[in-house]
């Protein structure tokens, strides 16, 4: 199956294949998909230090050596309030601890607490900047035309492809709605009562809209023999090779190993 | 081709999982409030198309809005597996024909509405009555979210005894009821979850509530279950009443092509 691929591959002109640079970006986007899905099973079923300090520890690698360091910082920026939280709530407020390091009023901080908020904020960050690599990495596209091929099927590539390409326009008709609505005297300021209320305008024709929209995509998709058996043609075949299955097989077994070996309370990682 | 995939039901899942993305980006930016609202699209397919198609938008909802480079959710990956259950749930309502308007009137219309009503205080006087609000020995918890929280149930039971007896309409018990049952049943599951990947905070609103049943003495597990079985049912229920008010607005020629659409129009005919 490699084989007829990379030979199909090859014969396809380079500005369709649109070949990308860097060992990274040029594995197979499913490669990466497995990759990240690893991780994140790593970085949060692994319990204590050494798993998400590993997962980290890759990803950093994998980001610097597909020189994406600076485009992660949003992600990472990202994660900054739920860190907060984490480690606010769980080192003052973690149940049954005993040993105090500082009282602030009421609020005594735990080390129990404190261990447990450092390790939950390496897990999300952790968790986080594996979802970056991946984002960062792989084209969507790619992405969905491998899947395809691997048997997705085109209705469970199309539902993702759509959803993804969709959300930008949903925002911009949530904007319309809402500017619409105020026009009529919708109060978007104000109290919480307020603000529930004006939910409703703005779901109700946002739902009612893509509702009745849902008829006129089936008759395009109708029109362009989307329900079709037979099999499409892929133009952009996604070379694979042996050495990256492995990969897949061995990471993704591995992951779900290790996390089932620590349930089970085989294997500990200090 | 027909069935519960077929193509509308497929043209109409990118939809819903882009509301869910965009209304949730929206409630979790703006509103700033216990409710999360990223389920409405989960349910209207369940309610549409089936268990199945529900399960399958929720799950990849959360997934996309998890890895996609767009509106990254921070911590909504995980819960992938809350929102598949939800979608089931909804499923299993639509099919069983609870979002089907049932007009009434006289005597059982009130009786209805004093039911609803007693309906929403039952399902909040033991989220009430939880020790960690009540017990004065434990914590420094103020009397005022007692009250609160009495206020709001009233103002709830009033709202959907209110909306079953305006409109003459036994099916806003029934939608209350699926609403309340399907939140209790996402609480317990996300409960779990939140528990073990992030240390039972999430990094939005919701945080506060868990940190002061934390302080009331409850553990980690309890603390998330607790927060859950505030906001979920809360949220359910309104978002079941949306998609409710919602297809109750849709011509009967555009439901009744989906697949669960005959349980939805009932003796309608227009």
């Amino acid at each position: 199956m490699e084989d007829a691929l990379n030979e199909a591959a090859s014969r396809v002109p380079d500005y369709v294949l649109r070949p990308v640079d860097g060992t990274y970006r040029r594995l197979n986007p499913t490669t990466k998909l497995v990759i990240a899905f690893s991780a994140a099973l790593v970085a949060f079923g692994v319990r204590g230090w050494t798993g998400p300090l590993v997962v980290l520890a890759i990803v950093v690698a994998t980001a610097a050596v597909t020189r994406i360091g600076r485009a992660m910082r949003p992600f990472v920026l990202a994660t900054i309030p739920l860190i907060a939280s984490i480690l606010l709530v769980n080192t003052f407020l973690y149940p049954g601890a005993e040993d105090v390091l500082l009282r602030v009023g009421p609020f005594a901080a735990t080390g129990t607490g404190l261990t447990e908020a450092l390790q939950a904020s390496l897990r999300v960050v952790a968790f986080a900047l594996s979802v970056a690599v991946f984002s960062l990495t792989t084209p969507t596209d790619d992405l969905l035309v491998d899947l395809e091929r691997r048997g997705v099927g085109r209705r469970g590539v199309f539902v993702i492809g759509s959803a993804i390409r969709t959300i930008p326009r949903m925002v911009e008709r949530a904007g319309e709605i809402v500017e619409a609505q105020r026009a009529r005297g919708l109060d978007t300021e104000g109290s919480p009562l307020r603000r529930i209320r004006g939910i409703l305008p703005l779901a109700g024709p946002m739902i009612l809209g893509a509702v009745t929209d849902v008829e006129e995509r089936t008759v395009a998709l109708e029109a362009r023999a989307f329900s079709a058996p037979a099999q499409r043609t892929v133009i952009r075949p996604i070379p694979d090779s042996p050495a990256q299955r492995a990969v897949r097989w061995s990471a993704g077994l591995g992951a779900a190993g290790l996390v089932a070996l620590g349930i089970a309370g085989i294997l500990r990682f200090p | 081709m027909s069935g519960m995939f077929s193509t509308r039901v497929i043209a109409l899942m990118p939809v819903a999982i882009a509301i869910n993305i965009v209304l949730g980006a929206i409630v979790q930016q703006y509103l700033k409030l216990p409710i999360y609202l990223d389920s409405i699209g989960t349910i209207l397919v369940g309610v549409l198309a089936g268990p199945i198609p529900g399960a399958i938008t929720g799950v990849l909802s959360n997934l996309i809005w998890q890895y996609a480079p767009v509106i990254g959710g921070g911590t909504i990956g995980p819960f992938a597996i809350t929102a598949g259950v939800i979608g089931l749930l909804a499923g299993l309502w639509g099919w069983l024909g609870v979002y089907r308007p049932r007009p009434a009137s006289g005597t059982q219309l009130l009786l209805s509405a004093l039911v609803g009503a007693a309906l929403v205080i039952l399902v909040v006087l033991p989220i009430i009555n939880n020790p960690a609000y009540t017990n004065p020995d434990i914590g420094g918890y103020p009397d005022w979210v007692y009250t609160a929280a009495i206020a709001i149930a009233a103002i709830a039971a009033v709202v959907v005894a209110a909306f079953i007896y305006v409109r003459r309409d036994l099916a806003g018990l029934w939608v209350a009821g699926a609403g309340i049952i399907t939140g209790i049943i996402a609480a317990f599951v996300s409960a779990p979850i939140a528990a073990i990947a992030f240390g039972g905070v999430t990094g939005s609103g919701t945080d506060l509530l868990v940190a002061a049943l934390r302080q009331g003495g409850a553990d980690v597990l309890s603390a998330s279950l607790g927060q859950g079985l505030f906001s979920d049912p809360i949220d359910k229920t309104i978002t079941s009443f949306v998609v409710f008010i919602v297809l109750a607005g849709v011509s009967v020629r555009v439901l009744a092509r989906f697949p669960l659409g005959e349980r939805l129009t009932g003796g309608r005919s227009a």
